[in-house]
């Protein structure tokens, strides 16, 4: 069935004289129906990771696997793999019918019959039943989204990839697509393999997200281990929106000094950092409580610098009362709270919720308690 | 001007709408200019052409009568010049299309057969631009350089034996002529072709393209389903430029079939001695001629019209 596993996949393109790794080590083993979400900044390579799964480029080393055959020399028309483009792709000289058809004529031996049969039930699947005699230059940009995607689904293959199919929509109808997806995908079962790089869709459709930087498979996890777990500096900061504060911190016997602030930790979490020194703390921006008691170990008192009304919730950005103008981390508290810019508030960071990373190398060292 | 004019105090008012109302003049003695110029223009490019189409209803005394450009009277009005440039050119006409469209249309296709492939096909980079220099050469051969190889060419070549079949059928021989210029239309105008479609495939998604590949289609079939279909616009184009090119060269006629008196003879061939005699030029019937010989290309022109226009825009 259709597992699909990366071991070892490396691609490098040639640039000039030198050589450019644009995919460095990737492995990734998806089972069979499930739904993962690649997701990482501008150039980080995973677009051509999904370009490999399908063919389009070739791998420079390691394996690609489907159903546990080594597909790295088989061409794209023999991978029985479906991929749906950021531009959509469609072919502007066939109606929406034609489009559908293409795939199934092109790949398999189906009579007409069966071909119209199975074009007019994906259609009823992805509501365009109505337009299957239209062009694509007479749809909608949505419309010309679900053809795309009805024009995969019809092929009934064994992966799906998703090349940012959702990036052209406006946000209204990409957050109704994105749920539609999900629906779509759970109720067909295919292994899909999904690429982005918005991390609302990263967190909100796969059952697992793979975190690309610069080439490097960052973590594999599920979107709440990743939040909460991070492997890494790297994935702490990518994940969340507001993204988490970094504060680079040494470590002096049981306490972190930092720039501006000093920060006790309890034995446990000094049981997880072992004998690094060199550290940066991360915290949540919605960890970070307001408070009137000024007084605990880890409780600072802070200037308000600017405050975004987001309506359920206020996006405040503080500064430590030594740190120099500028130099801001951020909250966020309850919309009804009445903050205004100028004020001085003591803020709590509960050790609980902070997250530890070596300094040097940026692997996580102690991640926040989960309560279970 | 109208702030420096502010600054000055009491007067700027004035001044401002003498200002203004002397711009507006100047405008419309600008437009009046222009107008003027676009119609000399006009009447420029069109005198030429109006006056050949009179001269070719005019007689003989008519044409020497008469300024060039005058449209014939009553009395030196005639069609004989236009029936007999036809009699003398209807076989000509004949020849010309045996050669020109199957040339036309196979330089296009092959043009386009091998621009899909310098573009679309998975062939590395370092092969492909060798090929394509190759093909951007051809284009800057200048005719007048290929006549003697060309020549040497089809005198090495026993195509007239190889066709003895077609001789036995009871065709004249002398069209040897038009099978020689059509495969020498065809390789000379190769280069042009493909440069052109070229450009068009180069603009052509590429995610398209894979996506048809991942649909299952090979490389051939994307061409006959994808690419084919896609390719009308810049079809027109080239079908255009190469029929106007082929039809009207007089140079490879020369070579190739030689005399306005074999059979094979094509119109530019007959054109060129039409109305020519020792008693001087019959222009009435030269420009009867040249009209009857420039049909075909506006005729090509008018059907392709629209698509020609949406494949030069791209």
């Amino acid at each position: 069935m259709g597992t699909l596993e990366l071991d070892g996949v490396t691609k490098v393109f040639p640039d000039g004289d030198g050589e450019v790794v644009a995919v460095d080590d990737v492995n990734i083993e998806m089972r069979d129906g499930e739904f993962l979400v690649v997701v990482g900044p501008s150039g980080c390579g995973k677009s051509t990771t999904l370009r490999m799964v399908a063919g389009l480029e070739t791998v420079t080393s390691g394996e690609i696997r489907l159903a546990s055959n080594v597909i790295n020399d088989v061409k794209p028309q023999h991978r029985d793999i479906a991929m749906v483009f950021q531009s959509y792709a469609l072919y502007p000289h066939m109606t929406v019918k034609g489009n559908m058809a293409f795939g199934l004529e092109e790949s398999t031996d189906l009579s007409d019959e069966e071909i119209e049969t199975r074009v007019t039930d994906a259609a009823a699947t992805m509501g365009i039943a109505e337009l299957l005699d239209r062009k694509p230059s007479d749809l909608s940009g949505g419309q010309q989204q679900r053809v795309a995607l009805g024009r995969a689904i019809v092929r009934d293959p064994e992966v799906f990839l998703m090349d940012e199919p959702l990036s052209n929509l406006d946000a209204k109808l990409r957050s109704e697509m994105r749920t539609e997806l999900q629906r779509l995908q759970s109720e067909l079962d295919v292994t899909t393999m999904y690429v982005t790089h918005d991390q609302t869709e990263a967190m909100t459709m796969g059952d697992r997200i793979a975190i690309l930087n610069a080439g490097e498979l960052q973590q594999v996890a599920t979107p709440l281990e990743c939040y909460h777990e991070p492997a890494n500096r790297f994935v702490a900061g990518f994940i969340g929106d507001p993204s988490m504060n970094f504060f680079d911190v040494e470590r002096d016997g049981d306490t972190l000094i930092g720039d501006t602030f000093d920060y006790p930790l309890s034995q446990s979490t000094l049981d997880d950092i072992g004998d690094v020194t060199d550290l940066t703390l991360g915290i949540r921006p919605e960890d970070i409580t307001v408070t009137e008691d000024a007084s605990g170990d880890h409780t600072f008192s802070t200037v308000v610098e600017v405050v975004e009304p987001m309506g359920d919730e206020n996006t405040v950005y503080l500064r430590f009362e030594d740190a120099p103008e500028g130099e801001t981390f951020i909250a966020t508290v309850g919309g009804l709270q009445r903050i205004s810019v100028g004020d001085e508030i003591s803020i709590e960071i509960p050790e609980k919720a902070i997250h530890l990373f070596d300094g040097s190398t940026g692997e996580a060292v102690h991640n926040r308690d989960i309560e279970e | 001007m109208s702030n420096d004019a502010r600054t000055d105090g009491g007067t700027a008012s004035a001044t401002d709408t003498g200002a203004s109302a002397g711009a507006l003049a100047r405008i419309d003695g600008y437009r009046i200019l222009l107008y003027l110029g676009l119609v000399g223009m006009l009447a420029f490019f069109l005198i030429p052409i109006e006056s050949g189409l009179v001269t070719s209803f005019k007689t003989p005394g008519g044409v020497s009568g008469s300024l060039p450009f005058a449209p014939p009277t009553s009395s030196t009005f005639t069609l004989e010049k236009w029936q007999s440039a036809f009699d003398a050119l209807g076989r000509g006409l004949i020849n010309s299309a045996l050669y020109a469209i199957p040339a036309t249309v196979i330089s296009a296709l092959l043009g386009s057969f091998a621009a899909y492939g310098i573009t679309q096909s998975n062939w590395k980079q370092k092969y492909k631009a060798p090929l394509l220099a190759l093909f951007v050469a051809g284009i800057f051969i200048p005719y007048q350089a290929v006549l003697v190889p060309l020549s040497q060419f089809w005198s090495m070549v026993p195509l007239q034996e190889w066709l003895g079949f077609l001789w036995a059928l009871g065709i004249n021989n002398d069209y040897v002529g038009v099978i020689e210029l059509i495969v020498t239309h065809v390789a000379y105008g190769l280069p042009i072709c493909t440069v052109l479609f070229r450009s068009y495939y180069k603009n052509m998604s590429e995610e398209m393209i894979e996506a048809a590949r991942l649909d299952g289609a090979s490389i051939r079939r994307i061409y006959r389903r994808i690419v084919l279909p896609l390719s009308g616009p810049m079809f027109a184009v080239v079908l255009i430029y190469q029929f106007t090119q082929i039809w009207n060269d007089l140079l490879f006629t020369l070579v190739l079939v030689q005399t306005e008196s074999s059979a094979a003879a094509p119109i530019v061939l007959i054109l060129a001695g039409l109305g020519t005699s020792l008693e001087g030029q019959d222009f009435a019937l030269r420009m009867a001629g040249a009209f009857i010989a420039a049909l075909p290309t506006l005729a090509v022109y008018i059907a392709f019209g629209e698509e020609f226009a949406e494949g030069v825009a791209t």
